[in-house]
């Protein structure tokens, strides 16, 4: 079955692959097993440019190139999550928030300074 | 001479402004109560509008009647005003509608943001994740895995929630702390927090010069964690499920260093160890009559507001 996310993704992991610019004919050539339209090819290629995952140039015929590596991409959503940027409620509740350096060293002073059950003697209530 | 329901509102809009909020962010019962702590701000939020824009309105209105409803109906079957309307009740009635607009305006537009901007992660995530990414073995459904260096958990809320871990998570703590970790988020999506925190993110963007707004959101965002931690740590089956969640918070901030922008150093900084601390040594619950006290009271705050909009006149 091809679906579009399916066949993006595809055509995606191809272009990281390969590292450098590709023609839609030379895709179609590619993927001749599913049998795609030129059209299809490109509408994914659009899709994907629209979403900011390729670029094209403005050569005879188009070539299509991944714009960053996964990797890369990968980061620039963390930054997003991770970062002061006012979307950063959109991916909410990160599980721990930025802690600095002095606060990471008191939240292992509290760790150690409660043992695990058993080695427990009596403990004052919270702080 | 005004009339006494403007008045009472404005008194209560002017508690609400500053008073009530920095006092419910003093107080330390709400750490042994996340959950009824949450309510009482939700209360305090929309009590707070309400009393502030009725105020203006009642005040406005005036001339036409001497309760909303009865000034309302004047207005809208277009009956003179009783009285002369001066100047000051159609300050009073802009600054109601100014007011109404940018409270109700900027909440639509917070909502409408984040929802662009979550379509975007879900795309992003979708295609950057292998089919094979999904963490299967240790935590089931739809938890992703994200190939960074840096132990980060977050979710993305909505119809389809996505849970993702990074392999740096993956790599910095053992499998109980794992399970800590995702029934933290899954509190998250399933008590569907992003939804408690949307309004005082939107206000807090709506009324920059309102400092108990910072104050609000600041509090909310804090008290959102430590209900998920609780939450977690009512789900998990481990022998030690408090000091597993605690050990893996402070994992994760420890390895977080590095990738976190200076600037977001300070912000919730303080928050983690009082959650590490409220883990560790556990305050008594709160007694059964505090938490119902409290729910009559944030009630109240949204009751009293709102029979003294719809009231017909009594003075």
């Amino acid at each position: 079955m091809n679906s579009l996310g399916e066949l993006e993704r595809a055509v995606l992991e191809h272009l990281w692959a390969v590292g450098g610019p590709v023609t839609a004919a030379r895709l179609r050539e590619v993927f001749a097993d599913r049998g795609l339209a030129l059209t299809t090819v490109h509408t994914v290629l659009t899709r994907l440019e629209q979403k900011g995952f390729v670029v094209s140039d403005t050569a005879r015929p188009r070539q299509f190139t991944a714009r960053a590596s996964r990797e890369e991409h990968a980061a620039e959503l963390m930054h997003e999550v991770l970062g002061q940027a006012g979307d950063r409620q959109a991916a909410l509740a990160r599980f721990v928030g930025s802690v600095s350096a002095d606060e990471v060293d008191l939240l292992r002073q509290l760790l150690a300074a409660h043992p695990e059950a058993g080695h427990r003697t009596g403990e004052p209530g919270a702080g | 001479m005004l009339p006494a329901t403007a008045v009472s509102l404005a008194v209560l809009a002017g508690l609400l402004a500053w008073p009530v909020p920095a006092a419910l962010a003093r107080a330390g019962w709400p750490r042994r109560d996340p959950l009824v702590a949450l309510l009482c701000w939700q209360a305090v939020g929309l009590a707070g509008g309400l009393s502030i824009i009725g105020a203006l309105l009642v005040h406005g209105l005036a001339p036409w009647g001497r309760s909303l409803p009865a000034a309302a109906w004047a207005v809208l079957t277009g009956d003179p005003a009783s009285s002369r309307v001066r100047g000051d009740h159609w300050v009073t009635l802009t600054l109601a509608a100014v007011l109404a607009a940018e409270l109700l305006g900027v909440l639509a537009l917070s909502f409408v943001r984040t929802a662009r901007t979550r379509r975007r992660h879900r795309a992003m995530l979708e295609m950057l994740v292998r089919p094979s990414g999904v963490a299967g073995d240790s935590v089931a459904g739809v938890t992703l895995l994200l190939e960074h260096p840096a132990p980060v958990a977050f979710c993305i809320p909505g119809a389809r929630p996505l849970l993702v871990l990074s392999s740096g998570m993956l790599a910095e703590l053992d499998e109980a702390q794992l399970a800590a970790v995702v029934a933290h988020e899954r509190a998250h999506l399933r008590e569907r927090h992003h939804l408690l925190l949307l309004p005082f993110v939107a206000w807090r963007a709506a009324l920059p010069v309102l400092p108990a707004a910072d104050r609000a959101h600041d509090e909310v965002r804090d008290l959102v964690e430590m209900r998920a931690d609780d939450v977690a740590v009512a789900s998990l089956r481990c022998p030690e499920p408090r000091r597993t969640l605690a050990a893996a918070i402070v994992a994760v901030a420890g390895g977080a260093g590095g990738e976190v922008p200076a600037g977001a150093l300070t912000v919730t900084g303080g928050a983690v160890a009082v959650r590490v601390r409220r883990l560790l040594a556990p305050a008594r619950p709160l007694p059964a009559a505090g938490r119902v006290g409290a729910l009559v009271s944030a009630l109240a705050l949204l009751l009293v507001p709102t029979l003294l909009l719809v009231a017909p006149a009594v003075v």
